[in-house]
Formats: C-alpha cells, sequence, structure tokens
C-alpha cells in the first residue's frame, strides 16, 4: 500500500501542471452543476413552498362570477358535512386604475386590487414595513395598504388619498412581501382594501377581471371534501383546490426547473470529461516507459493500475472542489448582479447538499472518463524497454475493454438520470448528446478531409499548416468537436434569441397600440373618444364587447370533472370578451368554413380562431352556445380564423356575425396608435379615469418593456451558460495544444535545420489554429442554424429569419478566439534552438 | 542456476517473420559472471531479455532455481523480478519524474522493505553518489545516471543481475567506472552476472564469453 500511496504522491507532485487542466475541466463542471442548483433551491426556500401559506389558506374555492346561491348552498352543506373546517373568509380580486387625490400629481397606475374581510390572512402572516403585523382596522372607512413599489410609482406616501375608481382611499400602511407571496405576473402593484368596499367604490360594477374567492382553513386533510365539491359542483366553471394539491405541483415544478437546470451543468461537466478523456489519453502515452519501468522492477499491473487510478481519483476530488469554490464565487457574481430582481430574503450559499453532489459527480466523471485511457496501461509490456514497439499492437478482441465501456456508458446514462430526475428524460438528454457529438465529429472528419483538397496552394505555411493538422497523434478532431460543440450551443442561444426578441418587437407591429381602454360603458365611449381627440389628434378604434362563456358545444356540457378538461378550465371555462362585425379585420385570415355574408343567414353564427377550434375540436358546421348573462345564445361554426398576432390590434377569440349581440349588456374597448410620449400618456390616462373612473386603460408600452426584460434576462441566462460550454471547449483547447507541444517543438526543429525562419514557423502556426477555428465555427453554424430552426419552426411557433451577418461575425470570432489561444499556448517553440531538442529524440 | 533449453524466438517484422534466436541452449550457474557479445542483431539483448521474463518466447524454455519462467503469468514474472533479479540497461530507464533517491528507493517499496530508506541511501553511497539523491534524472549526467541504475538494480539484493550495454551510452572513462562498479558488486555480492556488451575488452574481464550469430552461439568458452 506504502508504494501505490507513495508514487501517487510522486506522480502528482511531478504532473500536476501537465494535468492542470484535467482539474480545471472539471471544476468548471461543477462549478456550474452547483450553482445553478444551489440557485434553484435558494431561490425555492426565499418564494417557499409552503403551500398552504402560497394559497393563504388550507383550501380554496374559486370563481370569475357571482357565486349564485345554489352553489353557496351546495358549497356550505358539503363544508359543514366535512366538519373539518374552523377558519372562513371571502377575497375579491381585480384590476383597477388608481391614482392620487391631488390634482397637481397626475400620475395614474394600474393596480391589482384585492378585497380582504376578517380574519385575514386565514394561515400564514402578513407584516407591514412599519414592522406591525397586519390589522384588519387599518382598512375600516376606506383604508387601504399598498405595495411600496406604488408608493415611487405614484409619487405617494402613508397618509395620502389614492382615487381608485369611484372611491377614495387613504394609504394606511406599505408592505413588501404579501400573503401567498407574488405567484404569478402582475401588470400591477397589489392594492389592499375592504372587500366591502368593492361595491362601495363601484369597483367591480363594470370591470370585467373580477376573480372572487372563498377560503377556509381546515383542522384535518380536506383532500376529500375536494373531491365532494368537485362532485357537486361539476358543470360549473367554479374551481376548486387544495394546499396539497398546490403543494406537491409546485414542489414538482421547482424541482424539474433545478433538473432541467443541472442537465446544463452536466452538459458541461461532460465536455469536461472529455477533455479529461484526452489528457488522460495523452498522459497514458507518455507515461508508457514508466509503466514499463515499474513492471521491470516487479510491480504488478494492478498495482501501477492502482496508482493512477488514485492519482486521478485525487486531482477530480480537488478539482471538484476548486469547482465548488468557482460556484460560490459565482452565486456573489449572481447577487452583485441580479438580486433586484430576486427575492430580498434569498441566500447566495453553496448549499451542503448541492456541494457534496457535484464532488461526488466530479469524481465520478473523472473516473469514467480516464476509465478507458487508463486501461491501455495493462496492455504495456516491459518488452518496451528493449526494443519500441510505439503504437503497434495486435489487434486482437479485447472483451475487458468493452466490458469496462460499456458499463462507464451505464454509469453516464445513470449519472444523467439522476440529474434529470426522469429515465427518459435522462436518456434523452444522453442520447441527444451522443448524437450531437457523432454528427459533429463526422463533420469534422469531412471537412478535414475537404482541407486537404487545399494543399497544393503555392504557400509553403499554409501547406504546412494544413499537413499539420493530420499529423499523427493530431488532435484535430477532438478539438473540432470540443470548441465546434461550444460554438454550436452559444450560436444557437443566440439565434433563437434574435428570433424571440424579434417575435416581442413589439415596435414592428404598426399596429401595436400605444394605450388600450377596456370597460367603457356604452354611455361613455362618445364622450372617450372626444377626450381622446382632444388630447392626440387621433381618433380611436372602438370595438363593442360582450363577456360571454361557453356553455355547451354540440349541445353537450363540458365536463371539468374529467382531469384533461380540468387541466384547460382556465382556458375554456373563463369568460371571454366577444364581439361582432361584418368583415375580417386585416390581420385575420379564414383557414376552414367561410366567412359570411351580408345578408342575414337562418342560424346566427360564429368565427373561432384557430387555436380555440384545435382545443374545443370543433369543425365549421358545429353548435356552440354561450351563456351571455345568463341568457343561452346557440350559434353555428361558420369558419375557422387564422390571426397575425404580430400585426393586430385587437385579438378575439370568438367573432360573432353582426345581428345576434347589439342587444347584449356590452362595453366597448378603444385603442390608439399614435405613439406619444409618456408623460402625454399620462396626461391622457389622468384625464379619462378623472372622468371615467370605470375605464381601465393599459399602458402597452410598458407591459412591452416588461415583457422583454423578462425575455432579455431569460436569454441572459441561457447565453451565459452556453458561455460555460464554450469556456470548456477553450479549455480543451488549451489542453489539447499542451499535448502536441512535444511534436511540434521536433517539427519546428527539423524545420529550423533545413532553413525555415521564424516568421514562416509563426505563420504556419497560426494559420493552422486560425483553419481549426474556421472549421469549428463553421460546424458549430451550420448545426446551430438548422437546430435554431427546428425549434422555432417546430417547438415555438415564431418566424425565423437567418441572420447572415451574425452568423459570419460568430464564425469570425471563433477562428479569432482559437487561433490567438492555440498560437499563445505553442508560441514559445518557435525561440527553442533546435540541435538539443534533435539530440534527445 | 539458470537453464535455458531449445529457445526459440520469432517476430513478425512487416509481412515477414524475423527469427531472432534459434534454439538456443545454455546453463549459466549461481555467481557466474558471463559475457554475452556478437555482432548487432544477433539476439544478445533478446535473449537477455527473456531471461529477465521481459518478453516469452515463441518455443522452448528457461528455468531459474527450478521454476520455469516462461509459463508464468505478468504478475508472476513481475514478482521473480522483483525478488530475484536486477536489470540494468543501456538507455538508463530511470523513472524521469522521480529524484535518484526515489528511484532507488522504488523496489524496494514495491516488495515491501521495511529497511527501504536506510538501504537506499546506503546504495547511492556505495555508487558515490549520497549528495545527489534529490536531484532528478534530467539534472544528472549519463554516468550518474546509470550509477543510479545499478544502485537500483542492487535494491533488493538480486540474486542474479542482467545489464545490457551498460556502458553502450557513456563515454570510455564513465564506461570503465561503471564496469567497475558493478563487478565490485557482483563479487561482493555473490550475484550472477550476465552482461550483453560489444566490447571485446570488458567482455575479455568475463569468466565466460559466450558469442551470439544470428541468433545461434557460436561460441562459448565455459567448455559447455
Amino acid at each position: 500500500m506504502n508504494f501505490i500511496l507513495n508514487l501517487t504522491a510522486r506522480e502528482i507532485r511531478s504532473s500536476w501542471r501537465r494535468l492542470v487542466f484535467f482539474f480545471l475541466c472539471i471544476a468548471l463542471g461543477v462549478g456550474s452543476v452547483v450553482a445553478l442548483r444551489s440557485l434553484i433551491q435558494n431561490l425555492t426556500a426565499a418564494v417557499g413552498t409552503d403551500a398552504r401559506a402560497l394559497l393563504t389558506a388550507d383550501l380554496e374555492i374559486g370563481s370569475n362570477s357571482d357565486f349564485s346561491p345554489t352553489d353557496l348552498q351546495k358549497i356550505q352543506a358539503a363544508v359543514d358535512a366535512s366538519g373539518i373546517a374552523d377558519g372562513r373568509n371571502e377575497a375579491i380580486t381585480t384590476s383597477s386604475m388608481a391614482r392620487p387625490t391631488d390634482p397637481a400629481n397626475e400620475r395614474v397606475r394600474l393596480v391589482e386590487l384585492k378585497g380582504v374581510e376578517p380574519p385575514f390572512p386565514l394561515v400564514g402572516e402578513f407584516i407591514l414595513d412599519d414592522g406591525k403585523p397586519f390589522d384588519h382596522r387599518l382598512l375600516e372607512n376606506n383604508g387601504a395598504l399598498v405595495a411600496r413599489i406604488l408608493l415611487e410609482e405614484l409619487g405617494v406616501k402613508v397618509g395620502d388619498k389614492l382615487k381608485i375608481a369611484e372611491g377614495e382611499f387613504e394609504i394606511r400602511g406599505s408592505f413588501d412581501n404579501e400573503p401567498g407571496g407574488s405567484s404569478g405576473f402582475r401588470l400591477g402593484a397589489r392594492v389592499f382594501v375592504q372587500k366591502s368596499a368593492f361595491d362601495d367604490a363601484g369597483i367591480t360594477r363594470n370591470s370585467s377581471r373580477v376573480r372572487r374567492r372563498i377560503l377556509y382553513r381546515t383542522t384535518d386533510n380536506p383532500t376529500e371534501l375536494v373531491r365532494r365539491l368537485r362532485e357537486e359542483l361539476r358543470g360549473s366553471t367554479i374551481t376548486v383546490q387544495s394546499y396539497r394539491e398546490t403543494q406537491e405541483r409546485l414542489g414538482e415544478q421547482f424541482t424539474r426547473t433545478e433538473n432541467y437546470l443541472a442537465l446544463a451543468g452536466l452538459l458541461i461537466l461532460v465536455l469536461g470529461g472529455v477533455g479529461v478523456w484526452n489528457v488522460s489519453r495523452a498522459f497514458v502515452e507518455q507515461k508508457r516507459k514508466t509503466v514499463a519501468v515499474l513492471k521491470c522492477l516487479g510491480a504488478s499491473g494492478g498495482r501501477i493500475l492502482s496508482v493512477y487510478v488514485l492519482q486521478i481519483l485525487t486531482l477530480g476530488l480537488i478539482g471538484s472542489l476548486f469547482g465548488i469554490l468557482l460556484a460560490q464565487l459565482g452565486m456573489f457574481g449572481v447577487r452583485s448582479g441580479f438580486s433586484e430582481q430576486l427575492p430580498e430574503n434569498m441566500s447566495y450559499a453553496v448549499t451542503l447538499s448541492t456541494g457534496f453532489q457535484g464532488a461526488v459527480l466530479g469524481v465520478l466523471v473523472s473516473l469514467l472518463f480516464s476509465g478507458l485511457p487508463l486501461m491501455q496501461i495493462r496492455n504495456i509490456k516491459p518488452r518496451l524497454l528493449l526494443r519500441d514497439e510505439n503504437n503497434v499492437s495486435i489487434r486482437r478482441l479485447d472483451l475487458k475493454k468493452w466490458l469496462i465501456g460499456a458499463l462507464i456508458l451505464a454509469s453516464l446514462l445513470g449519472l444523467a438520470v439522476w440529474q434529470a430526475g426522469s429515465l427518459l428524460v435522462g436518456a434523452f438528454f444522453l442520447g441527444g448528446l451522443a448524437v450531437t457529438s457523432l454528427v459533429l465529429y463526422l463533420a469534422a472528419v469531412v471537412l478535414t478531409k475537404l482541407v486537404r483538397a487545399l494543399r497544393p496552394s503555392r504557400s509553403f505555411s499554409l501547406r504546412q499548416a494544413i499537413n499539420s493538422l493530420h499529423r499523427p497523434g493530431n488532435q484535430t478532431r477532438i478539438i473540432l468537436l470540443a470548441v465546434g460543440l461550444g460554438a454550436f450551443v452559444v450560436f444557437t442561444v443566440q439565434s433563437l434569441q434574435s428570433n424571440l426578441i424579434r417575435e416581442f418587437d413589439f415596435s414592428r407591429n404598426q399596429r401595436l397600440p400605444t394605450l388600450f381602454f377596456i370597460d367603457v360603458q356604452k354611455s361613455q365611449i362618445d364622450g372617450l373618444v372626444d377626450t381622446i381627440k382632444a388630447r392626440t389628434g387621433e381618433e380611436p378604434e372602438t370595438t363593442p364587447t360582450v363577456r360571454a362563456r361557453i356553455a355547451y358545444v354540440n349541445g353537450k356540457p363540458i365536463d371539468y370533472s374529467q382531469t384533461e378538461t380540468r387541466q384547460m378550465q382556465g382556458q375554456i371555462g373563463r369568460e371571454f370578451a366577444v364581439t361582432y362585425r361584418p368583415g375580417l379585420d386585416i390581420n385575420e385570415k379564414v383557414v376552414a368554413g367561410e366567412w359570411w355574408r351580408p345578408e342575414a343567414a337562418d342560424v346566427p353564427e360564429v368565427s373561432i380562431q384557430d387555436r380555440m377550434a384545435n382545443t374545443l375540436k370543433v369543425v365549421p358546421g358545429d353548435s356552440m352556445t354561450f351563456d351571455i348573462s345568463g341568457r343561452l345564445v346557440t350559434v353555428r361554426v361558420a369558419n375557422i380564423r387564422q390571426i397575425d398576432l404580430r400585426n393586430t390590434r385587437t385579438a378575439f377569440v370568438f367573432v360573432f356575425k353582426p345581428g345576434v349581440l347589439e342587444d347584449a349588456p356590452q362595453s366597448y374597448a378603444a385603442t390608439i396608435l399614435s405613439r406619444i410620449g409618456a408623460t402625454d400618456r399620462q396626461r391622457l390616462q389622468s384625464d379619462v379615469v378623472t372622468a371615467y373612473p370605470n375605464v381601465q386603460v393599459f399602458d402597452v408600452a410598458d407591459i412591452v418593456a416588461t415583457v422583454t426584460e423578462l425575455v432579455e434576462n431569460f436569454v441572459l441566462a441561457i447565453t451565459f451558460v452556453g458561455g460555460f460550454v464554450i469556456l470548456s471547449g477553450i479549455l480543451i483547447l488549451i489542453g489539447s495544444v499542451a499535448l502536441t507541444k512535444s511534436h511540434r517543438i521536433y517539427e519546428n526543429a527539423v524545420l529550423k535545420t533545413l532553413g525555415a525562419e521564424r516568421h514562416s514557423l509563426g505563420a504556419i502556426l497560426m494559420l493552422e489554429y486560425g483553419l481549426l477555428g474556421l472549421l469549428a465555427g463553421v460546424i458549430g453554424s451550420v448545426f446551430a442554424v438548422a437546430l435554431s430552426f427546428a425549434v422555432s419552426y417546430f417547438l415555438l411557433d415564431i418566424e425565423w429569419e437567418f441572420d447572415a451577418v451574425r452568423t459570419l461575425a460568430g464564425i469570425g470570432i471563433t477562428t479569432l478566439i482559437v487561433m490567438l489561444v492555440g498560437t499563445a499556448a505553442s508560441f514559445d517553440v518557435i525561440f527553442k534552438k533546435p540541435l538539443s531538442i534533435l539530440r534527445s529524440q | 542456476m539458470i537453464s535455458i533449453s531449445n529457445l526459440t524466438k520469432t517476430v513478425r517484422s512487416g509481412t515477414e517473420d524475423l527469427t531472432i534466436l534459434s534454439d538456443v541452449s545454455l546453463e549459466i550457474p549461481d555467481g557466474q559472471f558471463v559475457a554475452l557479445t556478437g555482432a548487432s542483431g544477433s539476439g544478445k539483448s533478446t535473449l537477455l531479455g527473456l531471461l529477465a521474463g521481459l518478453d516469452s518466447p515463441s518455443s522452448g524454455s528457461i528455468t531459474i532455481d527450478g521454476d520455469e519462467i516462461t509459463t508464468m503469468s505478468e504478475d508472476g514474472l513481475a514478482t521473480l523480478r522483483s525478488s530475484k533479479i536486477g536489470f540494468i540497461f543501456q538507455s538508463f530507464h530511470l523513472i524521469p519524474s522521480l529524484t535518484a533517491y526515489e528511484n532507488v528507493l522504488i523496489p524496494m517499496e514495491i516488495a515491501g522493505a521495511r529497511d527501504a530508506h536506510e538501504r537506499a541511501k546506503e546504495l547511492l553511497d556505495e555508487v558515490g553518489l549520497a549528495n545527489r539523491g534529490h536531484h532528478y534524472p534530467t539534472e544528472l549526467s549519463g554516468g550518474e545516471q546509470q550509477r543510479v541504475a545499478i544502485a537500483r538494480a542492487f535494491a533488493n539484493r538480486p540474486k542474479i543481475l542482467l545489464a545490457d550495454e551498460p556502458t553502450g551510452n557513456l563515454d570510455s572513462k564513465n564506461g570503465r567506472h561503471i564496469f567497475e562498479l558493478m563487478t565490485a558488486l557482483h563479487q561482493g555480492n555473490n550475484v550472477t552476472l550476465v552482461l550483453v556488451t560489444h566490447d571485446q575488452e570488458l567482455a575479455a574481464k568475463a569468466e565466460r564469453q559466450i558469442i551470439l550469430k544470428d541468433g545461434k552461439v557460436i561460441a562459448d568458452n565455459s567448455g559447455q
């Protein structure tokens, strides 16, 4: 044992410089996995998967319309029968416009209003900015509690008054975190008022987006009660959910996100493994004589193998620990760069479990990827010391090697499944990686063969550079695969990014409104149009809207007790804003059926957007029945429409033929296209909301800015991870350069002896790496273009454009990076004196 | 006692079979100093390698102290070399990542010797390199490297010392020193010494000279 330990220590002592890239590759991969997992775990802890606190109850019953007396009776009966409810309250949420009562302050903001009643919250706590807990008395007599950010947005403070709809509310306090957290995307800051104030202030009177909730705290598992309630309320659009389902769903979502991100880290680690394999291969080659001497001195093959396996394990562990350190530094970087976008109470420490996991991963990957190269030690015979056999060996079936190879592959699959948390995903990941690597490798083989065609060039340096790509023991394919894979990932992400950004570049949509007004009553529409004309000079487009729900499809009600249908309840069970008009909008086209002719048909008709038609599985000729303010209206599906959302003012899922809805209760939506400045938009909104408090105004520029920022942050994160992939590729490049250095030194010595000057040798070097970079860049770009097209067209269903400038720039940058790094790493060989080198051969 | 019986070694060279040794039979008693000589390609180094179990013959057998080594496994041969055989190469073949001291230590660590450190110091002292033990092979001259190799070869107190052109890469002065060192150690430890050499002057100093030509023994002045 002494021999193994002593020799391992001595070997590490002498070889660590050559193997530094080994543990850098591992460190980078481990760091990525640990950082990504820790980030998600810490985010999860900060956001909380305590579903009871998120729901602020054990059980929630929700509806987008008033609860009917019958529904309330059914609910109460079921709850009473269960005997487990020990707390109840109701809440109501909607959006509305808020503005300061101070006439000098013209700011207006859309807010997400929540009306609550005691006891609130049923579960969890609500601490205000002054450190005191929520007290319902703060909301009495038209009090309001506002999100801290709203104070800034409106330029108000605690004690000031706000006008919301027709009511005036005094700001009695502010908060940063509300019960239930700020889950989901919100258009406006949260404001709490008393539930009874909603009706007094006329907030819900003409509002279209109201959600009502009945919340219960229970003393026991509410699962059975949920089941009973769903049965009782079947056929209605009332939703019932318990904290347990929410808990499971949230837990699954966070775990899935963590696992998918960990796969990105695993990709970097696997690339690191390729670097490890490469270094191990060359290392074993360099150690052939040492191994032969050790065998000559009496060491068995097994003991020698133990020495090098122990060396790999030690370096793998050191690399992993360094990787954990890098991960922690990365977390500090995230804190300094993104802390504003992340929860205030979030920790930025690497978690113990992920650190341990990272260390295990790093050591396992080191072992797995060095396994096959180390197996070569068995084949090194001591007779090598008597006659140099180079790499000539009898090709025979090495069963052990195949078994070890199969074991390594199975272990890699195990790693992928472990990280992905799913056999299917893990298998897809590994399979996808293998296929991608194989395809890139084949492309590298083909391209290097094609490059040979350039050999008859007049330039000596170019001819030599091309020869160098094919010299025995060359690392060409490995470098092309590693750098090409890195370039492929980054270019794909960049290409997708530009297509996604363009998709969300609303400035290209000339018909996208600047301001959107909804809930405008019939009696208000003329006045609103005049106000807008006076401010902007533009006559706004007005569209009548009627609230309708789907009651029946082809005479049958929608059965929400079915899981699949219940999952779509949000899409199909909601209240729709529908309209009526004689013709198609310019951004629409009929894809099935026919548009109606001006003369009346026997049966009222409706046009459906294609996606909804797919969801409902309806075709032209089918019938649908809508509930419009309690009245059932049956219509024939006349056609199915496709809407170009990139070029639209409004997009209605259902458009009725004129002659059906004119007498139905309706409001209007108005839009203006004029691109007016922020101050003028504020003034216009203030004028409108002052005159018509029930009208809601959506400032589209604000929404677009928020969405664009979200997309850009998302893409930045992916590009950042992609950058690590490229870095792995660069490390492999540097490692490969180091491995072939001795060949290069010898070649240069011979060339110098034959009369080659330093500038020629320098040119050969730069051309060789330039060619490698160019080939890697081309390979990466071609496949990136293909993949980004496939993802855009088949998966994301967005428009795809080939960006030639970006592609060429990518190839150019890859060429430059590889050329600079390769040349810098090899430049010193040009200055070595030839004699001592030739004599040492 | 080393017994070689009908030993033949054939290797594949390109598309042809090349016979390096052809039906060689010899016996070498314990403690004898034997010189193996012959032109380049006569099979001397190959014979030496086979004696050390570094290679396996195409046919025939080699027995050392009654054990037939030609049927031993690789690990068995390694154990044999560790306990009974010391080998010195023309190109020294020191492990470049270890110091001189560590190179001498290695065979004893492989064998699990308890007095490894003391003995390594002793051996380096015997070969005159007591104050160079911490240097790496690249920091030593050719003669110094070969002295380290000799110290290493004697580390486990072998019964048999095989030396393949030990002075081949050295100048004449160093070469003489090395030869004297080897022979002194051979006599002092009663070790069987088989020396492959081109140098007739060195060969003449051996008790017995075996001449090989084209893989066959053409002369053996042992009287056998």
